[in-house]
């Protein structure tokens, strides 16, 4: 595997999280300019909000910009063609059927709220204009008013011969209640404007203004953007376009100045076919192979869809329902609930939720505390849902129906407001719990089952000779001490510390003593735990003593030569200590436990069990010891984090069961030295250590009738069959949750979801974190498409899959996610393919464009990634574990980590570089675009790997790395080094690692053709390349094709 | 023969026993699911008594075969070998963490085993009333064979 590649093709840096930009002119590529748009616009609720006319009803202008032409000669055919399709409800909402493009009132934009059904055969052409059209609703057609004026037609009957159109244009689906004030004064212009947009496109601009000014209600707001576009297009035409195929007026018609670039990048027209004129859709395609008089049968490698822009949050949910709480805490896989199982059941990707309940909001941002004090909580009677954005207030305010049940409540005396004509409460803009989708409610002492718990922190420390070897106490001990200041809940906050080896050493550390009182327990059987009120005490009390402890630890271990580690008689120990309070257990863990309850063997990595029905086994924990341990833990709100530094296989499978069933977390450090890895544990624990925590939390879902979360995936116990237990949570776990119907049939238009979070703040508050979400219900599944979400899918299936690798083989594992990607777009194709008759094409929809390419990256992440020698048993086990945990933007970017290009800027030596600039110029993730000329950094969000080029400069090399540049880099570290060059590179660091805080990315150097230190670091991880018998993007692409093909 | 009636008194009684032991499981799963039940008291009770159901489903199976009601024993095997492989795989103990992922599976086994024992109970009484009519009146055996 070399990287050697003189001449790397220009990949399309920036922009090209659109590989489709490239598309655009060739016809083979399809898109869906005017649904996507409508993603936007077409799910409007019925409620109360005024701003949903902002969206812009799209639909009209673009069909007047084809149909015109078209049916321009004969104006009887027009009529009738006009008259024709019936405007149907659903289809009206978002894209009219042709009449709806000579209406005067743009349907689209009333708050019908039927599903957006995707267009079948028989509906016109909606061509891209639809942006252009989008685009203009910001200028106001003030411009139009310098049109020449029509002669104004008195109120009265039309001339008898428009009466075909006057009614066409009046037809208005039923729900139009919110026009009929205006449309009185509509009417009587519009007979004239039709006319005469036919024949003389001045005139039809002219009744503009009247018509504009005929709208003083809010439909104004749509209304203009209209005529506006209208006008353009007729602009367009004037110069006598002819009616030409459809696609070349396109590019007539349109300035090239009207579409905004990024709007458009990924709109690409449907070519028109013979059958069917030009139907766009809404999918995206890809041309595989058999191109007719092409040998290559492979695909343009730099067209695929790559996530150069990260992760890319649909925002059609939030803009249908902006009371919705924040993507960070709670992401649905797809906002379309389905509306039945048979539905559900052709939706082959996960169903469910990820749910980041402590997500950090950004600066600036603050989550609003409510203190019911004199009412309590506001709460349902029945379901228990917390008061939100979406209850209802009626009877005058004085019930309010909850909108997860519709039961009725009573409003308690102190809570109740009038209610003003429109169903709003009056004091609406005091209360952010009826208009935030998260907020924050300070609980009362019903919510206590006890006092509220001080912040505790508990060492368990192994201090056996590796552990002393590797210098991991000393680091440790440091940073313990120096986040002493700033551990949450002073001055409340409890500490404790115990150290093993073949022994056990508990320390008093009474705040009357000087120095802390060393006990040693030989016992490992029937551990006795000696003084046992004096080993927890408060931090404050007794920080002299925690000082003097820390900083002779590293000195009274130095010469400790006891190989021997007896972890599961010393947790049963800490535990002992900590059960009446509960806290955060931290463990560091040197070597293999092999002494007492809970010693662990040398099992495991052996390369003859793989591919045997034996191979899971080594994945999976061992010893029910600390399954049973992790459940008594969590029953007494314990949380562990594990910290492992061994470099000889350690069973992380087992250890890990502790961190997972009591809401901790894993951190892995191979062969911990603390002359490399210092830096990264010094901030990861520090990170542990002070980020805000939530205590003794209990987490439930609630969520309309007919769905329900069955099962849910990530680090914490299950309590009841809806109720997480989470000892701690903070902001870097995130939960998934899986739905599924109930019901064969859903009767609501819109599903809630409701997250509530009850804890223990630091300061000692009992808290309830709420979260509450819409998500519509829709019948259709292209909708479902449509509103799909590949962060969350992504999140959600790597779950899955690495749950399954417990009990299956890994070839199976990825088999299975293979199979599910491949189900999921053969059932999409199966929606569209037929009759576009795309047999060479691969096609997907807008919204899952990412979904092969994440597929495939998690197939090769370390969990799931090839056979036995591909990772160590340890590494794998220890990034499942994290991989359980992370929420969706970290998990995306450990899959498709970024990979940037920095010579330029450290060589550029001006001052004025602006470093977020090079981190945004992602590339995509292949060899080919590494120059041997370069220096790249790849960055996963838990290393750097820092790739040097061969034929760098070795000026540049000699500056960043120092003089032993040509040394072995495995022992050269990157330090900060007096010169300009390494200056900007260290900020250029900082700048990656500020953006993602919750781990740090220790730097690893490889030079280019340097085996196996290469391929180890950097080529095994390059996704879209070929690696270890697994597949390149092109070609994962090409066989997951050829199996969507088979069987339709 | 007097002691024909007295075994078949034996085997009912520990049917009723073991029906009353799955009963017992069936009903911990059901409360767990209906949250009347917290999982760490479900696991404990159930891993208390799961032993000794098998122990006793064992010590059924055997009786049947040292008295000779060769067909009874066949009927009861499946069962037992069902138990052994839990056991033989450490699976036959309840999971604290996992419980919730395996309730519905756990149920539908103490149901259909709940099922069994009831047909079983059924058999055995059957039989126990044609041995007291076989000691009562002495003379017809046929009965008897008709049962194997």
């Amino acid at each position: 595997m070399g990287t050697e590649n003189p001449n790397p093709p220009s990949y399309p840096v920036r922009p090209a999280a659109t590989p489709f930009a490239a598309m655009q002119s060739t016809p083979p590529f399809l898109s869906s300019g005017p649904v996507a748009g409508s993603e936007s616009s077409s799910f409007r609720p019925v409620p109360p909000a005024s701003s949903q006319f902002r969206a812009p009803p799209f639909s009209s202008g673009p069909v007047v910009g084809s149909e015109v032409p078209a049916f321009r000669p004969p104006p009887s055919g027009r009529s009738n063609e006009l008259v024709g399709p019936p405007p149907s409800s659903s289809s009206s909402s978002s894209h009219g059927p042709p009449a709806a493009g000579f209406q005067r009132f743009p349907t689209p934009s009333l708050p019908s709220v039927g599903h957006a059904v995707p267009q079948r055969t028989g509906q016109p052409v909606l061509s891209p204009t639809t942006r252009p059209a989008a685009g203009t609703v910001a200028s106001p057609p003030i411009s139009l008013l310098s049109q020449p004026q029509p002669p104004s037609i008195p109120m009265g009957s039309p001339p008898p011969s428009m009466k075909t159109g006057q009614v066409n244009g009046n037809i208005p689906p039923p729900a139009h209640q919110l026009l009929s004030s205006s449309r009185p004064n509509v009417q009587p212009s519009s007979p004239p404007v039709r006319p005469s947009y036919v024949t003389t496109p001045g005139i039809s601009q002219a009744t503009i203004p009247g018509y504009v000014n005929a709208q003083p209600n809010t439909v104004a707001q749509a209304q203009p953007m209209q005529p506006a576009s209208f006008t353009l297009q007729q602009r367009g035409y004037a110069p006598g376009a002819p009616p030409t195929p459809f696609l070349a007026q396109q590019r007539s018609v349109n300035p090239p100045s009207l579409y905004s670039g990024n709007q458009m990048q990924h709109h690409v027209v449907a070519p028109p076919t013979a059958t069917s004129p030009g139907l766009a859709e809404d999918f995206s395609s890809l041309s595989l192979g058999s191109v007719p008089g092409s040998f290559n049968a492979g695909i343009d490698n730099a067209a695929l869809p790559r996530p150069l822009d990260g992760d890319v949050e649909p925002k059609s949910l939030a803009e249908m329902y902006p009371m919705n709480c924040s993507s960070r805490s709670l992401r649905l896989t797809t906002s379309g609930i389905p509306s039945s199982m048979s539905l559900a059941s052709r939706w082959h990707l996960p169903l469910g939720a990820i749910v980041c309940p402590l997500a950090e909001p950004p600066a600036g941002e603050e989550v609003p505390i409510v203190n019911f004090v004199t009412t309590g909580i506001i709460r349902c009677k029945r379901c228990r849902t917390y008061v939100n954005p979406f209850v209802s207030f009626t009877d005058n305010g004085r019930k309010w129906k909850c909108n997860i049940c519709s039961i009725l409540n009573d409003v308690p005396g102190d809570y109740f407001a009038h209610v003003d004509a429109s169903g709003r409460r009056v004091d609406l803009d005091q209360r952010p719990e009826l208009t935030q989708g998260t907020i924050e409610f300070i609980a009362p002492a019903e919510y206590m089952v006890r006092p509220p718990m001080p912040p505790l922190y508990f060492f368990l420390i192994d201090v056996s000779i590796s552990a002393v070897k590797s210098g991991m106490i000393e680091v440790m001990a440091q940073t313990i001490k120096s986040c002493l200041d700033s551990l949450p809940g002073y001055p409340r906050t409890q500490i404790g510390f115990i150290t093993y080896d073949s022994t056990i050493h508990f320390y008093n550390m009474k705040s009357s003593l000087m120095q802390p009182q060393m006990m040693v327990v030989s016992d490992l059987d029937d551990v006795f735990i000696p003084l046992p009120d004096d080993l927890l005490v408060n931090l404050s009390e007794s920080r002299n003593v925690v000082d003097a402890f820390l900083d002779s630890l590293p000195s009274m271990f130095q010469d400790n030569t006891n190989v021997e580690s007896a972890l599961g008689s010393a947790l049963k120990a800490a535990f002992t200590v900590m059960r009446q309070l509960g806290g955060k257990l931290l463990i560091f863990q040197n070597t293999l436990p092999s002494l007492g309850v809970g010693r662990l063997r040398l099992r495991g990595d052996d390369i003859r069990v793989y591919g045997t029905d034996k191979e899971p086994a080594s994945r999976a924990p061992e010893d029910p010891f600390y399954k049973q341990m992790a459940a008594d833990l969590t029953k007494y709100q314990i949380a562990v984090n594990i910290y492992a530094f061994s470099d000889k296989y350690t069973d992380i499978a087992s250890l890990g069961t502790l961190a997972k069933y009591t809401g901790g977390q894993v951190y892995y450090y191979p062969s911990f030295q603390a002359s490399i890895h210092k830096d990264k544990l010094r901030h990861e624990l520090t990170r542990d250590l002070t980020r805000e925590t939530a205590w003794e939390a209990v987490m439930r879902i609630r969520c309309s009738k007919g769905v329900r979360f069955t099962n849910y995936h990530g680090n914490f116990m299950l309590r009841s069959t809806d109720l997480l237990a989470l000892p701690a949570v903070d902001c870097d776990k995130a939960y998934a949750a899986q739905l599924s119907l109930e019901e064969t049939l859903l009767t609501m238009q819109t599903v809630y979801f409701q997250v509530a979070l009850l804890y223990t703040s630091s300061s000692g508050e009992r808290r309830i974190r709420v979260h509450t979400a819409a998500a519509p219900v829709v019948a259709d599944l292209g909708e479902m498409y449509r509103l799909a979400d590949t962060g969350a899918i992504i999140s959600l299936l790597s779950r899955l899959a690495i749950e399954k690798s417990l009990s299956h083989k890994l070839e199976d594992t990825r088999n299975a996610v293979q199979l599910r990607i491949v189900k999921t777009l053969r059932e999409y194709r199966n929606l569209y393919a037929v009759q576009h008759r795309l047999s060479g094409k691969m096609i997907y929809p807008e919204s899952l464009k990412f979904l092969p390419l994440y597929g495939l990256a998690l197939c090769k992440s370390l969990p799931l990634r090839g056979g036995y020698a591909d990772a160590q048993i340890d590494e794998r086990c220890a990034a499942g574990y994290t991989m359980m945990a992370l929420p969706v933007k970290k998990l995306l970017k450990l899959l498709y980590p970024n990979l940037v290009r920095v010579d330029y800027s450290v060589v550029n030596l001006s001052p004025q570089t602006d470093e977020s600039n090079i981190i945004r110029k992602r590339l995509p993730l292949t060899a080919d675009c590494l120059d041997t000329r370069g220096l790249y950094i790849f960055d996963d969000g838990f290393r750097f790997i820092i790739w040097f080029g061969r034929s760098i400069s070795p000026d540049v090399v000699r500056n960043l790395v120092g003089e032993d540049f040509t040394g072995d880099y495995s022992k050269v570290s990157l330090s900060p080094r007096d010169n300009e060059m390494s200056r900007k590179l260290m900020k250029i660091l900082d700048k990656f690692r500020e953006s993602d805080p919750s781990y740090y990315q220790l730097c690893h150097l490889v030079r280019q053709a340097d085996q196996p230190r290469e391929g180890f670091f950097l080529l095994g991880n390059l996704v879209d390349d070929q690696n270890g018998g697994a597949n390149s993007y092109a070609d994962w692409i090409l066989q997951l094709h050829r199996q969507i093909q088979q069987n339709t | 023969m007097a002691w024909e009636p007295i075994i078949w008194i034996i085997f009912s009684v520990l049917n009723l026993a073991l029906l009353g032991l799955n009963f017992y499981q069936f009903l911990g799963f059901s409360d767990l699911e209906a949250d009347y039940l917290n999982p760490y008291e479900l696991s404990s009770r159930i891993n208390s008594v799961i032993v000794l159901e098998y122990l006793l489903h064992g010590v059924f199976c055997i009786m049947f075969l040292v008295t000779g009601h060769w067909v009874m024993f066949l009927v009861s095997l499946p069962p037992a070998y069902y138990n052994l492989k839990q056991y033989l795989s450490k699976q036959h103990l309840v999971d604290v963490t996992e419980v919730f992922r395996v309730l519905n599976a756990e149920k539908k086994v103490r149901l259909v085993k709940l099922g069994f024992y009831v047909v079983f109970f059924g058999l055995v009484i059957t039989r126990l009333a044609l041995s007291v009519v076989f000691v009562v009146f002495g003379d017809d055996d046929e009965a008897i064979h008709w049962f194997g």
